[in-house]
């Protein structure tokens, strides 16, 4: 990135030195990860470009739109509606929470057993690395595991402004009730933010902007059901983490642009992987920018990841808001209940969680099923046990990893992972 | 000053001094023997006056043995707090006397691991969740907290067969109220200087107190309170004078968790409040009379409760300090169970309020059931009181 | 044709080499020292062989060094137990440094497995650290914590943790013997949850270094109930696995 963002850096208040050895660890671990890959389809140029200028032309961008008189609002979890932020001439980014990052300081805050993702989120906060977080207007919390919601009651003292979204724990009428009335309460404080008012028109609009953005991602999953698999899951998983903060319309382009190019390859037989390589479905917490530790181990072992079931992936995006709504009260009625499906594991019970998953092995072709827990995450890795026995009786390996962001067990987890492949063959 | 008489007479005095869950099981024998059905329950926001109006005996479930734990840990990962793992292992092991007497559960969402742990255990026996709200200050709050309970009470009446007017649940809230007023009696004996009764004698009383009915306890809180008399005539006190007084706050404490409350006295403190659902916390606050809807009275009260599984929890601050205005301890200790997030994470903020508002020592103790860290934990308690002294 | 396996662990190389039938031809042992290269080069230099596969810890440099096929311990492991026992449907390995349960189908594949790679409790490590805390090289150890029928409990999880609570427990006038017992138990636990998790039923074939210790296979028996089958040298049980498979590769190519 340009010497021109250093200007713009430092006015956000970041600390340029820390965030220079971001930037350069970043760089490294993405030419070693993402550059080194073979058989790239050409269309992830254009993700190559976005993450080489995540912290600058995008940023500049934002800050461009905020002169113009849009607000940026930073959310943690998909559970917080972007067709509302957009309608309200607001713009939602997924805030960065894959990397460790000033340890020491977030532990003078936070347990040191709390799961690595909200650390992070912490690290990057009191890093002052995150030219997201300093831009954006608004923070958006959410009651969805017991480490955010106890954390969130800290992050609040560290950040301007935090707007905590209090999320239902059980999928009943009651539970949709109080999703709908956190929904009506988010609208209200993006308008106070905005000074701008959602109508009719302009929710419409939103709606089928995300929804766009939704079906081009949809149309790239589709695509790696062939064999052999037309893309890496390393890529798809970086066009997961990217459709959190790309210009929405933009985003939707590019994906698309790469869908028809996977498709020529698809005519052409041609893979990321040989054909037959063994298949891999991960399942379980998300992998946030910029955590790729287990897709890279995975695909380095020879195997493929053909899809994820994970809020960074299909469980997030796979369904759309139906667009049959003309008043406000109707699209927000269709909004709620597109977000009610969402099937993470802080809901209790969590049956269509296991459904999916053995949907997506099934449609995916997928040899065997990762499932991915953080360290302390309770509720996937409780999930993680319950899910692995029904996997296995419906005769579809298992392998249940449970790491952090570190690279400590990285031998280890390339054993297991090498093992369950040798399997899987 | 006196020092205790090796001759002091047993508080309860009913043959079962030190052993409650023997006294509650054989409280709870006598329950079903009279023909009550029974219905489990874990957690301190269970409504236990429109349980008992229904004529069913509530009875808290097993959770603070470590000899399930192995068990539940074929099924849960090692990496969840003990409770959770020891009330599962004692469903999977088939060894609680409550949960094989009672006819159904009652859980809550309060934490993640509870939640993930009770889909198991509805597999065993019918498991009614109750959806507790997260954010216990907002209006809203309150309306679903009402709406569960009347949920509760309709599968309660569908499982038991039995029905409870608004009356008899009025009934059940001032027998409550009047049971809870005689508890704080005892309680405020502990805060005398030194305190005329112990941590164990605070716990054998509110573990059958926790569920019996206000009839079956009046009489035998009414015996206590003259034996407390007694000793304070007799000047029969549990410590000496220059003891360091300790407040004991955070995760329930019970069973092999008691050690935290056992290396304290041996290190010669006296644990003069133990705060948590296991200890006062049940019996403070008093739940509105006469208001019309008794269930909505119930709600209101339930979500005092200030349990790390709330946010922001701030009633947690100023119920601690109300305890420290009346008990007046030397020192705070915040037990927190080993992989309990909630309260793991809330006592950075309690540690800031304990030592920045009240000028006290904190000590954060993180434990499970195990006996591997005594020694470690008598260390920091010492230092904790070093401190104290100053 | 002889075929060549090679276990490259953290403290201990193990060379192999079978012929077609997967009869052992030859078998060296060698420290792995600071240089594990250096080491595998010697060992390899002297030995005569058609094909060679690498496992363990060191497997992908040796890959790298000798452009040598590797495959993970697991799978070499089950491969080299169902050499000595084709009726075996687990295998429980306990090394020097890590334990694995690895549980098989009936066509001899992997099904699953579980593996402790991060902490030494449950390992030979344990074990040794343990034995010299008491006074007892590695081969008296397990004889001497037969010879009691009681054991004193030891409630710590952790190596270091333990051994302070050995020599408290020898402060205060223990019976060597039944702490060395129940020591053995400590690790036994640990390994009876790893199968128990992975395999229900079924013969078990114990390997590593630690299988040697007549206590551990006494009371692995006793505790699960199982037959608990030991080579007859359960220390190269890796390379063994990975010998054959490299014979079976050969053969499929």
């Amino acid at each position: 990135m340009s010497e021109s963002y250093r200007g713009m850096w430092s006015a956000l208040g970041l600390d340029l030195t820390a965030h220079d050895a971001l930037l350069s660890v970043l760089g490294k671990a993405y030419q070693d990860i993402f550059l080194a890959q073979k058989s790239r389809p050409e269309a992830m140029g254009y993700f190559d470009f976005v993450m080489s200028e995540v912290h600058g032309l995008r940023i500049k961008e934002l800050l461009d739109e905020k002169a113009a008189g849009r607000k940026i609002i930073g959310s943690y979890c998909v559970f917080v509606p972007e067709e509302i932020a957009l309608a309200a001439n607001a713009t939602l980014v997924g805030l960065c929470s894959g990397a460790d990052f000033a340890t020491e300081e977030v532990e003078k805050l936070l347990p040191r057993n709390t799961c690595a993702l909200i650390k992070s989120s912490f690290g990057f906060k009191l890093g002052k690395v995150c030219p997201y977080l300093e831009s954006a207007d608004l923070i958006v919390g959410e009651n969805t595991c017991d480490g955010k919601k106890k954390a969130y009651e800290t992050l609040g003292t560290l950040v301007d402004k935090l707007h905590v979204m209090d999320l239902p724990q059980v999928k009943t009428a009651q539970g949709r009730d109080l999703l709908k009335s956190e929904y009506i309460r988010f609208k209200t404080a993006v308008e106070e933010l905005t000074g701008v008012a959602v109508t009719a028109q302009s929710l419409k609009q939103a709606i089928e902007t995300v929804n766009a953005k939704r079906r081009a991602i949809l149309r790239l999953f589709a695509l790696r059901k062939a064999d052999p698999a037309p893309i890496s899951g390393l890529d798809a998983l970086l066009a997961n983490q990217v459709f959190f903060y790309d210009n929405p319309a933009r985003f939707t382009e590019s994906v698309n642009k790469i869908c028809d190019e996977l498709e020529q390859r698809i005519e052409a037989r041609q893979g990321a992987f040989p054909q037959g390589a063994p298949r891999v479905l991960i399942s379980g917490c998300p992998q946030a920018v910029p955590n790729w530790k287990l897709p890279f181990i995975v695909e380095t072992s020879g195997a493929v990841i053909v899809g994820e079931e994970s809020c960074v992936g299909e469980r997030g995006t796979r369904n759309l808001t139906d667009e049959g709504g003309e008043t406000v009260e109707e699209m927000l009625e269709a909004i709620v209940d597109r977000y009610f499906k969402v099937d993470c594991a802080i809901f209790t019970p969590n049956p269509e969680r296991l459904a999916h998953i053995k949907e997506m092995a099934a449609a995916y072709r997928a040899d065997g099923v990762i499932h991915y827990g953080l360290q302390f995450c309770q509720p996937y890795l409780m999930e993680s046990m319950p899910v692995e026995k029904a996997l296995e009786e419906s005769g579809i390996p298992c392998l249940r990893i449970e790491t952090d962001y570190s690279m400590e067990d990285a031998g280890q987890l390339k054993t297991r992972i090498e093992a369950f492949i040798e399997t899987l063959k | 000053m006196k020092e205790r008489q090796k001759t002091m007479t047993p508080l309860m005095n009913d043959g079962y001094d030190g052993e409650p869950a023997k006294r509650v099981l054989s409280y709870m024998q006598a329950q079903k023997e009279q023909g009550r059905p029974i219905v489990g329950i874990y957690c301190g926001y269970a409504p236990i006056e429109l349980i008992q109006a229904m004529g069913i005996v509530p009875a808290v479930l097993r959770a603070f043995s470590k000899v399930p734990i192995a068990s539940a840990e074929t099924v849960l990962p090692a990496n969840i707090c003990p409770l959770i793992k020891s009330s599962y292992g004692f469903i999977l092991e088939g060894t609680c006397p409550f949960f094989a007497m009672s006819r159904a559960v009652i859980g809550e969402t309060t934490c993640d691991g509870k939640k993930k742990m009770f889909e198991l255990a509805a597999k065993v026996k019918p498991l009614h969740v109750m959806d507790l709200p997260q954010l216990a200050d907002e209006p809203e709050a309150r309306a679903n907290w009402t709406a569960m309970i009347r949920k509760l009470q309709r599968f309660l009446e569908a499982t038991f067969d039995c029905k409870a007017s608004d009356q008899e649940i009025e009934t059940a809230i001032q027998g409550t109220n009047r049971k809870n007023r005689l508890m704080r009696k005892c309680f405020d004996y502990a805060a005398m200087h030194p305190p005329l009764i112990n941590w164990q004698e605070m716990y054998d009383l509110g573990f059958l107190a926790l569920a019996a009915t206000a009839d079956h306890m009046t009489p035998i809180l009414v015996a206590v309170l003259e034996r407390l008399e007694n000793r304070l005539s007799q000047g029969l006190y549990f410590s000496r004078a220059d003891a360091p007084r300790v407040l004991v706050t955070g995760c329930p404490v019970g069973g092999d968790a008691l050690k935290v409350f056992r290396i304290i006295e041996s290190c010669g403190g006296i644990v003069v409040a133990p705060d948590a659902c296991t200890g006062m916390k049940a019996f403070t606050g008093e739940i509105e009379e006469d208001t019309g809807d008794p269930i909505q009275a119930l709600a209101r009260r339930y979500l005092d409760i200030p349990c790390a599984c709330m946010t922001p929890n701030g009633k947690r601050l100023s119920a601690l300090s109300e305890l420290i205005e009346r008990f007046k301890p030397d020192a705070v200790v915040d037990f927190v169970l080993t992989a309990c997030h909630a309260y793991n994470v809330e006592s950075y903020k309690i540690g800031r309020h304990i030592n920045d508002h009240h000028g006290l020592p904190y000590l954060k103790i993180e434990s499970d059931y195990s006996d591997h860290d005594e020694g470690q934990i008598r260390t920091k308690i010492d230092a904790l009181f070093e401190i104290a002294k100053n | 044709m002889p075929y060549a396996g090679i276990d490259i662990g953290s403290r201990t190389i193990e060379l192999v080499v079978v012929d077609e039938k997967g009869e052992i031809l030859q078998n060296l042992q060698a420290d792995t020292g600071f240089d594990p290269m250096q080491e595998a080069r010697q060992m390899v230099d002297g030995t005569a062989y058609d094909g060679i596969m690498a496992t363990g810890y060191g497997r992908n440099l040796f890959e790298l060094s000798f452009e040598a096929p590797t495959v993970t311990e697991i799978k070499a492991h089950a491969r080299g137990a169902l050499h000595f026992f084709p009726e075996a449907r687990a295998v429980l390995d306990i090394g020097g440094q890590d334990s694995k349960a690895i549980a098989l189908f009936d066509n001899g594949r992997v099904k699953k497995f579980e593996m402790n790679d991060r902490c030494a409790a449950g390992t030979g490590k344990f074990l040794e650290i343990m034995a010299r805390s008491l006074g007892y090289d590695i081969e008296a150890f397990g004889r001497e914590a037969l010879l009691t029928e009681k054991d004193v409990n030891i409630s710590s999880m952790c190596t270091v943790f333990a051994e302070s609570e050995v020599t408290s427990l020898i402060a205060k006038g223990q019976d060597r013997r039944e702490i060395a017992r129940g020591l053995h138990a400590s690790v036994i636990r640990r390994a009876v949850g790893m199968i128990n998790r992975v395999s229900a039923a079924g013969e078990i074939v114990f390997t590593g270094g630690v299988a040697k210790n007549p206590c551990m296979q006494t009371m692995l028996r006793d505790k699960l109930g199982r037959p608990v089958l030991v080579p007859p040298d359960p220390q190269l049980v890796g390379a063994l696995g990975a010998a054959l498979l490299a014979a079976e590769r050969k053969a499929e190519a």
